[in-house]
Order: structure tokens, then C-alpha cells, then sequence
């Protein structure tokens, strides 16, 4: 059974890659030669691991900033997470509408449904009702039946959430939402927002996306490094890395044994798009790039690129012969 | 008298206004510091759960970190309550692949392992599990099990002595295991740890398909269309199927379910050969269920495929669904006579899916209906039937997870019918004062006997010695658990502590303090063969006693509050008896301990029984609960006091004052003063009479209040 859990493609890292293997321990140490403190904190989030790392003379801010970013992140995690049957996100799921919406989920699906509307549907938080049918095919160890998929395509529509201050709706029955292609990103902004409020000097955030600031508790700046497949070495590092950072690839959570079939769908065909294996997208809010990075991934470059200049984002795309 | 009346409303006072507002016992004690002494760097204890007292343990790898454990403390998903009374709480750090990366005693009350044999073997015993799978069902075998030849995966070597101990650990290791994978891991779903179910292959019963439907073995599940219309009336696909208006009362849903691995239901739906095969197929610890689907609806779905998990069919059980896959056995036209037609699926359930056949469960069918060609829109509804199979087709076992506690009853009832044969000795020699009491040389050989019996039987042998521990493990069990079956793990002790509070009821605290107590009997029979020493017993004065006897409840109450609000100082407090030390384990511990029981033995015989009357919280609860006293049976006259103090001055334990009056709570039921009232020649208002014939006697025992 495949879990649906995202595999890390980025690689966060602070000042020299080398130094992140050694864990905690080998940052703490590059912190204390300065006089710095830093503290990392990892935990389960969103179906995966996440990662928080502060650094700054005083160490108040930093254990306030793990506290806050963990509240942050849970508090996502209760507004739009699908691992948790109770989250608002599964709530209106469950019943097709939701009134009072957290303000969170409020905030995510407008920004969904506005990239719906940019990327002319390439983006689509609605895709969910195929979500279920891939799991059972999965299990099953075959695809999905064509007729299944026309019906679950038939519930994607971005147009059919309405979406008010006081209530999220389906217009039509069976449809579904899914933030995912936003949330973790979303997340970042949140941490990343608590670690500027608490006066943390650097920051280095990895929800599952990235966000960073100020710099790498060894002095140098912080630096990403971008690999071909999860546990490979980077073969491209962003230097110094500042900002925000998303990326989608397919390969990341494969469906189907070929790698034909993976996480992220096409709206229009309930398929896997193949235009791009791979897409990062640098942006300032970690909202943008996830977004961003997921509806590249789906319409290829040349449209990409151009949908990335409208949210200020750039994009990094790799191509591999399938 | 009095002061206990004071006491006994200050032990009510406790009980009413401190156990209420007590913390549960029950929860985990690691914070984030002790999680990182226990997981230390290059691992790291990552942000704990929000909802559950689960801390992933990670590790980084090539930049993004993994979570390789996942740890937790057993008390915050199982509080078994030990033979202490108190859960034991064990740290458990869980892989993902479901094997234990770590387990560790945080903190235990187990009696067998405070003292004596020390902590060591209890830490040796957990370690075992490290490498285990919770997974498998792990069972407690005999010390030496692994080396005789016990499957190391799933048989940890036991710990002799500590057979109770160890089966609360194993237990409380898989319960609280499975309850975090069910949470984190997706396995464990279903029943509880250990237990096996499995179907008897003896008693084979031909049946017939209609007997087979009579009896239960086969479920048929029958939705005539009216009643599946009216499922869907609040939908928009209310009217989607034609047929059902047309034939209402016709079944729409006509399914049949059967539990295979019973010979009586499976050799009959399949024959010999397709059973044996289907059994060797599906392998030890699985189950086979039948689901044959004859109606209109198709619960199998139209394409469906072989080997695949059904979509529509369901098995829940406990609220818990169940994972189910096709077996891949086609029909082919197989199947008693009466069956009818319709495709069928057999269903595996895999071992590990904690799925328990002889426990009712719940098929569930979903229904679907379609509106639209285009924009197809499904609504489903779900049907549920329940299938239960009478117990007697299943064998329930809990594989040597350690004995029951029925086991310790059966094993042990040479010694329990002879403690018990002791008891109704006992009980007509106390009860009729003309008897044997009367004679003071043989009663005095039959007293030193039966004290004898007390300590090396009872005591050293059976392991009967009462004490104050029970009373605050029963205090913290009420506060915690409410679980009481520790008790029944310990057959003398619980035979006695009936028997000595039925006494309690009849004739006070004496009839254990002073006949069933195995350190009484050392402290008096130690005082006999000191008697050659001619060490002539002190008199304590008489205030001091009165001081010195108030002690014991202090001591008592002490106790009671510190078990009442969970402290840890009710193990160090429970030291002051010094039975664990004499008679558990026979003087073989750390000098200290040895010291305070020889020194108690020696003041004894400076002081008679000072231990007794002034320190024991055992002898202080009894002597409260002795209040419920029915019978002032001790036979005293109008001259008892006044003018006579024979008995006042012969009472060791000074029970009798100078009114001649009986304090039943100091009273040990030495029985003297009876001897000496049935005696003529000792008894002095009888001695007096005999030489003045004319006095008449009076024997009151109102004498006494």
C-alpha cells in the first residue's frame, strides 16, 4: 500500500549541506562558536515530518517561536487537514457545506479558488473525489476503470464552491475539496510570520515547503539544495535561500509502479499530468509557492512561467524523460 | 476507647474530602527533558502529539528528518493495575514496523521486585521485548523458556516467583503497543492483546443448507425493495430504480454470510477437500467468512475482481473495520444442495487484524444509486446485519500470557485446604470458652502449636502474612482503576484477610493479631524460648501506653493519606511493618531492614508484642474496623475490678483495666483471662466462694459495657 505521504524532494540546509547530517547537534555547536543560540525542533505534521529551526543570541525568542510555530501548524492541521476525520476541511467534506468556516480554511480556499481562476483550472482544489478512487485502484494494484474516472471528474469544479464569511458550500452533491496544494506552504507563512512577531533573527522553516530568513546559525546564509529523488544528493543548491520554496514532483508519491500514475491530477482528466517532472517554485509567501508550484507542474513551462510572473514567483523545472 | 472514635472520623474525613479531590494516579510523568535524556542526539524527540501523549522519535537522513520511533508511556493507554494495586508504567518507544525500538520500567509498585529480589530482574525482563513485534501475541514462559527451546519472537523468559508481575508487564506492554499502532500505525484494529480465538476443528455436526440457516452458522440478509426505496426517500435519487415500485415486498438485497473456519459451517457449505485446502491456504490465525450474494443486487459489485478488497461488503466489529480481501476461490457451481445460485467471495482475515470470531460482528453493505448519464451523481446507503456464532464452536485462549487467576487458586489448594482446615479448628476452639479454653495446660499446648502452624505454615510457607500493603493497594486501585483482581492473585492471603474479617465482626481484631498473624506468632514464640533467659518484661507506665497505643493510628493515618493522594512515600511508609522483611523474605535483605525486625523481636521481649500494640497500621485498621464488633465475649464477673485485678494484671497486653472493664481493640484473644475465669483454683472470686459456699456467683457480661 502506498502511504500518502509526501516525500521530501527539497533539502533544507544550513550554511554547508555536510553540517545537516550531523543533525542538532553539529548545528548547535556551529551556534555556539558565534555565540548564537539554535534550536531545531522536528515533528508529524500534514502525513509527514516537519521542521523548525531558530537561531539568535537570546534563547526566550527561540523556545517561544517552536512553541508558537507548532501551535501554528496544528491549528492548520485542524482547519484543512484530510489525515484528520475532525478537521474543518473534512467537516465540509463530510456534509458538502460549512458555516462559520475557520478563518484559515477561509483564507486557504479563497487563495485556492483565486489560482483555480488565474491558472484557469489547471489548479483545482475540487480534485479530491479522485483521491479515493486512485486509493482503492491502488490497493487493488490496477487503475482506475475509465467510467469511474469520468464520475469523479464530473465532480471537479472550482466554480461550484461557494465561499462566503459565514459559510463554505458544494453546490452540487458528492463534491470535494482539497487544500493540500496549499496548505503546507500556507503553513510556513504562518511559522515564519510567529518567528518575525517573537524578534527570532534567523529562521529556517520546513513544513513540507520551505520559508526562510536571516541566516544560518554558522553565519553563512541559508541554503537549499534541490535533489532528483528523495535521499539522493542535491545536484543544484539555491545559495543563499531566502524566502519561500515549493516543489512538486511527481515521482514524489508514485501511484502506480511505472510512475506513470502519482499525487498530483490533471482536473480536466483525473490523470497525471507528465508536461514537467518536476517544478520549484520561489515565491514571497510560501501560499504562492505551493500553490504555484502544484498548478505548474500541471500546465507545463511555457504557461507556467507566465502564471508565475502574474504572483511574482520564479520557477526552477526539470524535465526527465519518462 | 476514644481516641480511636476521634480517629475513625478523621479517616472518613480523608476518605470523603481528599480521595475525591486526589489526582488520578493514572497518567504519564516524562516531560520533554526526560524524553531527551531517554532518546538523546543524534535522535530527536520530535513536537508531541497534539492529541495523544505521543512523542514521534526522529532522525535526520540526507536533510529531511524521519520518524524511526514512536515513544509513550504504557499508563496513558493501559493502567493495569499491578499486584501492588498501582499500574505499573512502563516508557515504550514503537517502530513504525511495529517492533519495540525500547522498553523501560519508569515506575513500578510491584512488591516482588521493590525488595528482595530487587528491580533487576523486573529491568532484565523488560528488556526482552526490545526487537519483539507487538504484532505477534508475546507470551510470558518459564524462567528458562527461550533457552528450552521457546520461539524467541513471540515467548519472553518469566520470572520465577513474579509470575502475577510479569503477566500485568506483558499485558500492559501489548495493550498499550497495540492502542498507539492502532493510532499511528494502522494495525492492532479489534481486539484485545493476546487473546486467541479459534475455531474447534473436533465436533464436526453434518448439516443440511436449510440446518445450517435454522441454526445461525449461515446469515441471510434479506432488504425487500420498499424498505431500501424508503433509505433513499431523502435523496434525490429517491425513485432511480423502477423495478422497486413495481415489486416492493420483492428482496432487493439477498446475501448470505457464514464463518468458514468452523468444520460444522465450512466442511458442510464446501466439502472435505475445498475446506482442508481453503484452511492450508489461508494459513495459521486467519479467518474465512463466505459472503454468497443471490438477490438482485450484486454485493459483490458488477466487476468486481478477484483477489481484490470488496468495495460494497464490510466487516466491523467493535466499531473497528475490519480488513477483509477476496481469497480468490471461484464458485464454479460449488455448494450444498439448497444453495442458491449467485456468486460468491471468500473473504480472508489476516491473524494480525485482531479479529475475533466468537465476538458478534457486523456485515455492512453498501447500497449505491446513480442519477445522470452525464454528470453521474452516486448516493449510497448502508445496510447492516449482525452474525454471531455461539461460543461453544470457538476455543479462547490467552496463550500462557501468564497463569489466570483461577490457575493460582488451582495449583495452590493443598495449602489453601489446609489453612482453611485450620480455620474451622480454630474457630469452635475460640468460640466455646468451656471447651478446650478451659484447660490451661492443654490449651496452652494447643496455642503454641496452632502459633506455630502460623509462622512456618501460614508465614514462611503460604506466604499468608496479611499487611497493611493490600489495604493501600485496595485504596489505590478504588482511587485509579476500580480494578480489584490483584486480590484473587494471592489465594492464602485473600482466605485469611475473609476469615479475619468475619472475626472482626464476631470477636474484634484479636483473632487474627493474636492467632494468624505470622509475626505475632514470632514475637510470641520468641518470647517462649527466651524464657529460659528469665528477662523480666517491662512495665510500660501507664500513660506512656496510653500515648504510645494512640501511635499506631498516627501511623495508620499517615499511610492511608499518603496511598489516598498517590504520594511516594507510601512504599518507604509501609516499611514500618517488618513482615516483608521476616517473613517474605526470611531476614535475607539489606541490614537496616534486619536491624528494625530483630530489634522489634528483641523489644518484645523487654516489651510483650510492643510492635503490636503501639506501631502496626495493620493491627490499628483491624482494631477500627473491630468497632463493628458484635459479642463482648469475653465472661466477666461483678467482682472483675472490683475488688479482683488478677486478670487485669495477668493481661500482657494490658487490655484489661483497673474496672476490670475488656478494650476489645487492644485485645489479641490470648483467651488467659477465660482460662483463668473457668479456672477454680485461679479465679479468685471462685476460689473465695468455693471457701464460702453461700456467696452466689454472678456472670454478667454486661461487665464490660
Amino acid at each position: 500500500m502506498i502511504r500518502p505521504t509526501r516525500r521530501k524532494i527539497l533539502i533544507g540546509g544550513f550554511g554547508a549541506l555536510a553540517a545537516t547530517a550531523a543533525g542538532g547537534l553539529a548545528l548547535r555547536r556551529l551556534a555556539g562558536d558565534r555565540g548564537v543560540e539554535a534550536r531545531t525542533r522536528a515533528g508529524v505534521a500534514f502525513g509527514t515530518t516537519v521542521a523548525l529551526t531558530f537561531a539568535g543570541p537570546e534563547p526566550e525568542p527561540l523556545d517561544a517561536a517552536v512553541t508558537a510555530g507548532f501551535a501554528a501548524i496544528r491549528a492548520c492541521e485542524a482547519a484543512a487537514s484530510l489525515f484528520r476525520a475532525d478537521s474543518a476541511l473534512s467537516r465540509l467534506n463530510r456534509d458538502g457545506r460549512l458555516d462559520r468556516p475557520d478563518p484559515h480554511l477561509l483564507r486557504l480556499t479563497r487563495f485556492a479558488l483565486d489560482l483555480a481562476e488565474a491558472s484557469d483550472g489547471a489548479f483545482d482544489p475540487t480534485v479530491q473525489p479522485l483521491w479515493p478512487l486512485w486509493r482503492q485502484a491502488v490497493d487493488e494494484d490496477r487503475r482506475p476503470a475509465p467510467e469511474d474516472l469520468r464520475t469523479a471528474v464530473a465532480l471537479v469544479g472550482w466554480r461550484d464552491v461557494d465561499v462566503s464569511d459565514d459559510r463554505i458550500a458544494f453546490r452540487r452533491p458528492g463534491m470535494a475539496m482539497t487544500l493540500n496544494g496549499v496548505l503546507q506552504g500556507y503553513a510556513a507563512d504562518l511559522v515564519v510570520a510567529e518567528a518575525r512577531r517573537l524578534g527570532v533573527p534567523d529562521a529556517f522553516v520546513d513544513t513540507g515547503e520551505f520559508g526562510a530568513y536571516g541566516a544560518s546559525p554558522g553565519g553563512a546564509p541559508w541554503r537549499l539544495g534541490l535533489a532528483r529523488a528523495a535521499g539522493a544528493a542535491p545536484d543544484r543548491v539555491l545559495d543563499p535561500f531566502t524566502g519561500f520554496a515549493s516543489t512538486s514532483a511527481g515521482a514524489g508519491t508514485p501511484l502506480s509502479r511505472d510512475g506513470q500514475d502519482h499525487h498530483i491530477f490533471d482536473p480536466r482528466t483525473g490523470r497525471s499530468p507528465h508536461l514537467v517532472s518536476e517544478v520549484t517554485a520561489l515565491a514571497p509567501s510560501g501560499l504562492i509557492a505551493d500553490g504555484l508550484s502544484t498548478a505548474a507542474y500541471v500546465v507545463g513551462e511555457t504557461r507556467g512561467r507566465a502564471l508565475a510572473d502574474r504572483f511574482g514567483a520564479s520557477l526552477i523545472m526539470r524535465r526527465d524523460v519518462v | 476507647m476514644k481516641l480511636p472514635a476521634r480517629l475513625v472520623w478523621l479517616l472518613l474525613l480523608i476518605v470523603a474530602f481528599v480521595l475525591p479531590g486526589a489526582p488520578p494516579a493514572c497518567s504519564g510523568t516524562l516531560d520533554r527533558a526526560a524524553m531527551e535524556r531517554e532518546f538523546p542526539a543524534p535522535l530527536m524527540v520530535g513536537e508531541r502529539d497534539d492529541k495523544l501523549p505521543i512523542w514521534p522519535i526522529m532522525k535526520q537522513a540526507a536533510g529531511s528528518w524521519e520518524v524511526i520511533a514512536y515513544a509513550f508511556e504504557s499508563v496513558d493507554f493501559a493502567a493495569i493495575p499491578g499486584f501492588g494495586g498501582t499500574p505499573p508504567n512502563l516508557l515504550i518507544a514503537l517502530q513504525p514496523d511495529g517492533r519495540f525500538m525500547e522498553a523501560k520500567v519508569v515506575s513500578h509498585h510491584e512488591p516482588v521486585f521493590l525488595e528482595g529480589m530487587g528491580s533487576g530482574p523486573l529491568f532484565a525482563f523488560v528488556d526482552q521485548y526490545v526487537g519483539l513485534s507487538a504484532k505477534s501475541a508475546i507470551s510470558v514462559g518459564r524462567a528458562n523458556a527461550r533457552a528450552n527451546g521457546a520461539p524467541a519472537s513471540t515467548v519472553v523468559d518469566g520470572v520465577s516467583m513474579a509470575t502475577a508481575s510479569t503477566r500485568v508487564i506483558n499485558e500492559t506492554m501489548l495493550a498499550s503497543a497495540l492502542a498507539v499502532a492502532r493510532a499511528k500505525l494502522g494495525f492492532g484494529a479489534g481486539r484485545s492483546a493476546g487473546l486467541k480465538v479459534e475455531a474447534k476443528q473436533d465436533g464436526f455436526e453434518t448439516l443440511s443448507w436449510s440446518e445450517l440457516l435454522s441454526k445461525g452458522y449461515v446469515k441471510r440478509v434479506v432488504v425487500p425493495n420498499r424498505e431500501v426505496d424508503r433509505a433513499f426517500a431523502d435523496s434525490n435519487v429517491s425513485n432511480a430504480d423502477p423495478d422497486s415500485a413495481e415489486r416492493p415486498d420483492e428482496p432487493f438485497i439477498d446475501v448470505y454470510a457464514a464463518y468458514l473456519n468452523a468444520p460444522s459451517i465450512g466442511r458442510n457449505l464446501l466439502g472435505d477437500a475445498a475446506f482442508t485446502k481453503l484452511m492450508g491456504e489461508i494459513g495459521p490465525d486467519a479467518h474465512a467468512v463466505l459472503i454468497l450474494t443471490a438477490g438482485r443486487w450484486n454485493a459483490l459489485g458488477e466487476n468486481f475482481v478477484l483477489g481484490s478488497i470488496p468495495g460494497r461488503v464490510a466487516i466491523v466489529q467493535d466499531g473497528l473495520g475490519i480488513n477483509a480481501r477476496d481469497n480468490a476461490v471461484e464458485r464454479r457451481g460449488a455448494g450444498p444442495a439448497g444453495m442458491p445460485d449467485g456468486p460468491w467471495s471468500i473473504l480472508r482475515i489476516g491473524g494480525e487484524a485482531g479479529f475475533d470470531p466468537s465476538a458478534p460482528w457486523t456485515l455492512s453493505l453498501k447500497v449505491e444509486r446513480e442519477r445522470g448519464q452525464i454528470l453521474t451523481e452516486r448516493v449510497d446507503r448502508e445496510f447492516t446485519a449482525t452474525y454471531a456464532l455461539p461460543e461453544s464452536l470457538f476455543t479462547r485462549t490467552r496463550p500462557a500470557s501468564g497463569p489466570s487467576w483461577t490457575d493460582s487458586w488451582v495449583a495452590r489448594w493443598p495449602e489453601l485446604a489446609l489453612i482453611g482446615a485450620s480455620l474451622v479448628l480454630l474457630v469452635p476452639v475460640l468460640g466455646r470458652e468451656r471447651g478446650i479454653v478451659s484447660d490451661a495446660k492443654t490449651f496452652s499446648w494447643f496455642r503454641t502449636g496452632f502459633l506455630i502452624f502460623t509462622l512456618g505454615f501460614i508465614g514462611w510457607y503460604a506466604q499468608g502474612q496479611l499487611s497493611i500493603v493490600t489495604i493501600v493497594a485496595t485504596i489505590r486501585a478504588a482511587m485509579t482503576s476500580r480494578d480489584f483482581s490483584f486480590l484473587l492473585y494471592d489465594p492464602p492471603s485473600l482466605v485469611i484477610w475473609i476469615f479475619a474479617i468475619a472475626a472482626l465482626a464476631v470477636w474484634g481484631r484479636g483473632t487474627f493479631c493474636g492467632w494468624l498473624c505470622p509475626f505475632g506468632a514470632m514475637q510470641e514464640l520468641v518470647a517462649l524460648a527466651a524464657r529460659p533467659l528469665k528477662i523480666r518484661e517491662r512495665q510500660v507506665p501507664p500513660a506512656l501506653d496510653v500515648l504510645l497505643r494512640k501511635a499506631k493510628y498516627v501511623v495508620l493515618a499517615g499511610i492511608v493519606v499518603a496511598a489516598a493522594t498517590a504520594s511516594p512515600l507510601v512504599d518507604p511508609m509501609a516499611e514500618v511493618e517488618p513482615f516483608k522483611t521476616s517473613i517474605t523474605l526470611f531476614f535475607l535483605r539489606s541490614w537496616p531492614f534486619v536491624a528494625y525486625a530483630v530489634g522489634l523481636l528483641v523489644l518484645n521481649l523487654f516489651v510483650y508484642k510492643a510492635f503490636c500494640r503501639y506501631l502496626c497500621p495493620l493491627g490499628a485498621a483491624l482494631a477500627i474496623g473491630g468497632r463493628l464488633r458484635l459479642l463482648d465475649w469475653i465472661p466477666r464477673r461483678a467482682e472483675c475490678g472490683s475488688p479482683c485485678q488478677l486478670c487485669k494484671v495477668r493481661c500482657r497486653y494490658g487490655a484489661i483495666d483497673r474496672a476490670g472493664r475488656v478494650d476489645y481493640a487492644e485485645c489479641f484473644q490470648c483467651m488467659d483471662c477465660v482460662t483463668i475465669f473457668h479456672d477454680a483454683q485461679q479465679c479468685v472470686p471462685r476460689v473465695l466462694a468455693a471457701k464460702r459456699p453461700k456467696v452466689r456467683l454472678t456472670t454478667t457480661a454486661e461487665a464490660a459495657e
